[in-house]
């Protein structure tokens, strides 16, 4: 279980000071998308094709497109932020920055590298759901969507929890990717796919996806954050989505170990 | 009087990777105030020992003991006590060349006391105090080594490993980090260096030991290496075709193999006696004598089967 408690061990938390260090020393530059997206996805999807789409029934009652397509827009910065994080990011600090090789060397062990990583993630995740919330807050106060923004802070610790997995997730492609270029598949083969089909965007109602979303962990974080905004169940979703999300750190951080162990160490 | 006990111990080392037996059976010690080179041709363990040495890898047999404890009982808190140099530059371009020695410090715990002095102190030893608030991506390659050394030691670590740590650097910057490495020898740091620089290991090293194909095959002081491997002197004599069918009948029955060709050239090892006896043999043979290198050393492992 060593590699569990490494969670909670100070190596962990230094490498996930690290990248917060360098995340704030570049943050006119990573501040930028996550502010930017939601308003561009909110002004082209919400108000755009909002128009044309008109109201979505949400739990027997009618909302708007772009209310309905908010909190989605949560659970994709979510999702989103922490599998790029553990993707590309974890990648270039393994293979091009040597910044895994340099801590290597140090008290730090690969364990704490792999749990630095995929807490960082969750973090910067939870970071963008954040902004991203402050950012509807602002388009709720203008009237341009209709949220319970009191419930809008328990979407933070969601976010954390959701992005562990994620990020898990992702840095399994990255122990397994040969190059960079190969990052191709996992994003546009699963991530992108995964992204747009959970739920996000439109209710999932055909039977295939509806199938695959009982076992998606995105998919209860959308309707959780639904839930929480616009007024509904949360328990059944978010208690399916903390069951998913522990199940992937459960049974993919191991995993990651020993790929990694393999990749960075040869051993 | 009292033993010295070595900072390092490592016996039996053994290590598999990609189903190969890499190293195999490798001793190693260095004493406090120590150099011990690490030398080898390519693919012959050397970066696979010292990572194993200082932790990056966990060998497959054999232990490694530091100040006579055995790393394997905690090496986690035996890791603060030392420090490492790699080949590659891994300091973080993000953060300034002040900023990577004050980040680098807090991997390790207890963290050093007097951070800030240290830093500074290591600022003025490596000459980096006008580079302090510039990125290291900046600085040019002697300088970045200079960076990398630094960081190693800001922890005040007692055993020291540097992987090829003038690979690459133009003339004036490898004799400055050698005195820079000679410094930290002198204030007692127990050091392993690998090199490919044949200068390098015999200038600095006080003790080496070759690796080929995973073994030790020489170790000693640089010049007792030379003299049990290679021989006293070596013959340089360009070659032809009647050169070549005089001087092999010559070679075999002394035990000697045809020798390594550099540019057309063959070097031949050869003991006192055996000298005498070659210029007994050929009197009218152009050549040159000169005393051995480790190139020979490793011109000589290239060409054992």
């Amino acid at each position: 279980m060593r590699w569990l408690t490494a969670a909670l061990e100070w190596q962990s938390r230094v490498v996930v000071l690290r990248h917060l260090r360098v995340y704030l020393h570049n943050w006119h530059t990573a501040f930028l998308p996550p502010v930017g997206e939601p308003v561009t996805m909110l002004l082209a999807f919400g108000l755009g094709l909002g128009g044309y789409v008109g109201a979505l029934d949400w739990r027997g009652h009618p909302v708007d497109y772009p209310t309905y397509v908010a909190p989605g827009l949560l659970a994709y910065a979510a999702f989103m932020t922490a599998v790029f994080q553990a993707l590309f990011a974890a990648f270039i600090r393994m293979r091009y920055q040597r910044t895994w090789e340099g801590q290597l060397t140090t008290q730090v062990e690969l364990r704490h590298v792999v749990w630095g990583e995929v807490l960082w993630a969750a973090l910067l995740a939870t970071i963008y759901v954040l902004i991203v919330g402050l950012v509807l807050t602002v388009f709720a106060v203008l009237g341009l969507v209709d949220l319970d923004l009191a419930w809008l802070p328990a979407a933070l610790p969601i976010a954390f929890l959701a992005g562990c997995g994620f990020a898990a997730f992702g840095l399994c492609f990255t122990a397994l990717v040969p190059t960079i270029d190969h990052m191709n598949l996992p994003v546009f083969l699963v991530v992108i796919p995964m992204g747009l089909l959970s739920g996000t965007y439109f209710p999932i109602t055909h039977p295939a996806l509806a199938a695959v979303s009982a076992v998606n962990p995105l998919y209860h974080l959308a309707q959780t954050y639904r839930g929480l905004l616009l007024g509904g169940p949360v328990a059944g979703h978010l208690a399916a989505l903390a069951l998913l999300s522990v199940l992937m750190v459960v049974v993919l951080v191991p995993l990651d170990l020993r790929l990694l162990r393999r990749r960075v160490l040869g051993d | 009087m009292h033993a010295v006990i070595p900072m390092l111990e490592a016996r039996a080392l053994v290590k598999h990777l990609g189903g190969r037996r890499v190293v195999d059976g490798v001793d190693l010690v260095c004493l406090p105030g120590q150099i011990h080179g690490l030398l080898g041709p390519n693919g012959a363990g050397k970066t696979t020992t010292l990572r194993m040495l200082y932790g990056f890898l966990t060998p497959d047999a054999g232990e490694i003991r530091f100040q006579g404890a055995d790393v394997r009982g905690d090496l986690v808190s035996a890791k603060r006590f030392i420090g490492v140099c790699t080949q590659e530059d891994t300091f973080d371009g993000d953060f300034t060349v002040e900023q990577n020695l004050l980040i680098a410090a807090e991997y390790f715990r207890p963290r050093p006391d007097g951070l800030r002095e240290r830093v500074g102190q290591l600022l003025d030893r490596f000459e980096l105090r006008p580079h302090a608030r510039q990125k290291p991506e900046t600085l040019s390659g002697g300088y970045r080594r200079r960076l990398m050394l630094a960081r190693a030691i800001v922890h005040r670590p007692r055993l020291l490993f540097l992987d090829e740590p003038t690979t690459g650097l133009d003339p004036q910057a490898r004799v400055a980090v050698w005195q820079l490495v000679d410094g930290l020898r002198a204030d007692g740091l127990a050091i392993v260096l690998t090199t490919h620089y044949m200068d390098e290991a015999e200038r600095l090293s006080d003790v080496l030991t070759v690796l080929a194909r995973g073994r030790v095959v020489a170790h000693g002081a640089p010049k007792a290496v030379l003299g049990d491997s290679v021989g006293e002197h070596v013959v340089v004599v360009a070659t032809g075709a009647e050169v070549t069918a005089a001087l092999l009948p010559w070679l075999a029955p002394r035990g000697l193999r045809k020798p390594a060709t550099v540019l057309g050239d063959w070097h031949v090892p050869l003991s006192a006696e055996a000298l005498a006896d070659f210029a007994r043999a050929f009197p009218h043979l152009r050549y040159e004598v000169r005393s051995p290198t480790l190139d020979d050393l490793f011109l000589k492992l290239a060409l054992e089967p």
